[in-house]
This record gives C-alpha cells, sequence and structure tokens, in this order.
C-alpha cells in the first residue's frame, strides 16, 4: 500500500517534470472554447511564455489602444499623460464608497470597514450621502422594488462615479435569478465597474475588488484620449 | 514596529539602492533573509526575529513588476508566504513532489487587460449603446 503511493507520488512528479512547460495565450478570443482552439492552427503555435523580463500582463497589452494612450508621442501629450496621472493618483487615494447594502453583502462590507481589512488605510470611507461619494458597492439582491431607488442613487452620484457590484445576486441574481421580484443583475439598472464574485464575498474579495477598481483607474487617460481626438 | 533607529539600521543593512527601492513599493524599510524567488522574479524574504518585525510582518514579497498585485504570487508562494506551509516551496518536499499533472501554469489576474476571460456567450447583449431615434413631429 504504502509503496504504491511513494511510486505513484514519484509518477506525479517525474510527470510534472516532464511536462513541456506550456504558456498561456496573451489575448483570448471571445467565442472559441478550449478544444476549438487546440484544432485552430494558429493557436498550436507554441504561445508565449511568462518570464520575469517579460511578464505576462506587458504581453496582454501588447498592440492594444490602452498601451498606445500610455506612451506619449509629443510633448503636449507627455503632459496630458502626467496629469492624467496625477488626477487618477488622487482619484484612487480617497475612494469614498457610497454604502448601498441591501442583503448579507453588507456584512461583508462591513467587514473590510473593520479593523482587520481597515479600508480606511487605503483611503476608502464610507459616506452616507450620494452627493458625496463617487463609488457604489451595490451589495445584495437587487430586487425590482428597490431598483428605482439604485438608479436614483446613482444619478445622484457626482461624476466621475464608479460602480462595485458585490456578490452573486447584485452580479447576476445569484439565488435569486428566477424570483419574480428580483433584477437579475444590477448591471441592468447601472453601468458596473467592478464586479466581485462570491455569495457572500469575502471582505478579503471586497477589498481586492476596490484594488482592481483602483487599477482601473490608474489606466485613465482622459486627457490624452481626449487630445488625440 | 517602525522607528527611526529601525529604519536607519535596516537601510544600512539592505543598501541605499535597495532601501529606495522599498520605500518605493513597501513603504518601509525591511531587511531580512533571502528566502527564494518564483517564476515570475518575486523575490521572497524573511525576518523572524521578533525584535525587528513585528510577528505577521515576518514575511514579505518583493514584487518584480512596477503595477504590482497579489495574484502575481503563485500559489505555491502564498501557500509560504501566508503560513499555510511552514516550508518554502524550494525547501518543501510535499509542494515539490505533489504537484498534479494536470496543473495548467499559473497566470495571474488579467482582469481588465486584453487577456481578460470572457465566458462563452450566445446570448443577446443585455445592454446596447443608446442610440437616439427622434420620431417625427405631427
Amino acid at each position: 500500500m504504502s509503496f504504491a503511493l511513494k511510486a505513484a507520488v514519484a509518477n506525479t512528479g517525474r510527470r510534472a517534470a516532464l511536462r513541456p512547460a506550456a504558456g498561456l495565450l496573451a489575448s483570448r478570443s471571445i467565442h472559441a472554447s478550449q478544444p476549438a482552439r487546440l484544432a485552430d492552427p494558429a493557436f498550436s503555435a507554441p504561445p508565449p511564455s511568462a518570464s520575469p523580463s517579460q511578464p505576462i500582463t506587458t504581453i496582454a497589452q501588447k498592440g492594444s489602444n490602452q498601451l498606445s494612450l500610455e506612451q506619449p508621442q509629443n510633448r503636449a501629450e507627455y503632459v496630458l499623460s502626467t496629469l492624467d496621472k496625477v488626477t487618477n493618483w488622487a482619484r484612487q487615494g480617497s475612494m469614498w464608497p457610497m454604502t448601498f447594502g441591501l442583503a448579507c453583502c453588507a456584512v461583508e462590507m462591513m467587514h473590510m470597514a473593520a479593523a482587520r481589512y481597515d479600508q480606511d488605510r487605503l483611503g476608502v470611507v464610507f459616506r452616507a450621502s450620494p452627493r458625496q461619494s463617487d463609488i457604489m458597492i451595490v451589495a445584495g439582491t437587487l430586487t425590482n422594488k428597490m431598483a428605482p431607488a439604485l438608479r436614483k442613487v446613482y444619478d445622484q452620484m457626482p461624476e466621475p462615479r464608479w460602480v462595485i457590484s458585490m456578490g452573486s445576486c447584485a452580479n447576476g441574481g445569484g439565488y435569486y435569478h428566477y424570483s419574480y421580484s428580483v433584477v437579475r443583475g444590477c448591471d441592468r439598472i447601472v453601468p458596473v465597474d467592478i464586479y466581485v464574485p462570491g455569495c457572500p464575498p469575502t471582505a478579503e474579495a471586497l477589498l481586492y475588488g476596490m484594488l482592481q477598481l483602483q487599477r482601473k483607474m490608474r489606466r485613465s487617460r482622459k486627457g490624452v484620449l481626449w487630445y488625440r481626438k | 514596529m517602525v522607528s527611526l533607529l529601525r529604519t536607519i539600521r535596516n537601510a544600512r543593512r539592505v543598501g541605499l539602492r535597495e532601501w529606495w527601492r522599498q520605500l518605493n513599493y513597501i513603504g518601509d524599510a525591511k531587511s531580512g533573509k533571502y528566502i527564494g524567488s518564483d517564476q515570475f522574479g518575486n523575490r521572497y524574504f524573511e525576518n523572524r526575529n521578533g525584535e525587528e518585525e513585528v510577528p505577521g510582518r515576518h514575511r514579505w514579497v518583493d514584487f518584480a513588476q512596477h503595477d504590482f498585485n497579489a495574484t502575481q504570487v503563485p500559489p505555491e508562494w502564498h501557500s509560504w508566504i501566508h503560513h499555510i506551509r511552514k516550508e518554502p516551496p524550494t525547501n518543501d518536499s510535499v509542494v515539490q513532489n505533489l504537484s498534479p499533472p494536470w496543473k495548467a501554469p499559473y497566470i495571474e489576474n488579467l482582469t481588465g487587460t486584453r487577456g481578460a476571460y470572457k465566458s462563452y456567450n450566445t446570448v443577446v447583449p443585455k445592454i446596447n449603446a443608446w442610440d437616439p431615434k427622434v420620431k417625427a413631429r405631427a
């Protein structure tokens, strides 16, 4: 018994060592499942692998509009992209979320505010008024009855504003997807920036969602975009 | 805890260049034993001296990328840095031998880039751009 187990362990190790180091496709196509991609000769070539000198994010960015925006081509663009960066820095340093706690997700949202995950160290402070906040965290099941209220609160928020959809109920109805009284995803009511999966997501996951939103804010190059147009 | 003495001591230990990098990315001057690095070039450190590092801050990572996030830590090192496993994956024979053959290479979170996962979808899009159509007035 123990010998067989040992052999199995050794075999797994050997197989892992012999396995070709497969990289990953940086750009996944939208309508292609795994077997379809494998059959395609374009994908059978060895994909670029992630190495310290060329991380996967760099590979994924190759030839994208975003990369072009981040590389200024003349002085005006250099100034504008620097101003953009300053704006992004200011925005990501004080994200004030409007708390739209609707269900059990709100409890996890409170945990994010509490001592352990301590959102305040990132400059995230809950505001009770939509007029003072620039992020809305939709935490919980959005019902048909609540939807107009959600939209009104969103409309009252000043620009620029972002929305984090928290939990599977807000993402797509979740457990109550087939209920007669539930909106199947809050993205039917407001445009959503970050979807945090989970039922409910942990406070850690929500905080990671906030960090992803910071990443999204950092990517913004509105000034350069305006100049190029 | 952070103090001037500790900052000066750690800066002297790691050198000026490394200290500047730490100030920019970690926000603190830390010195410790270099444990190893992963396939992405992230470096992992440990300082188990309770006088120098607060317990809980005694394992840390120095990310290779400028735009770093926590998903750049591969699972083997994740288990080390979160104290799930005692030994780093370079020393841990269990982690080294029990890597399942079906395991795909680790990818960091590509949300927001062109590598982001999009599920197979045949449903009519829920959200459409507003196309204003003005009706002819009577």
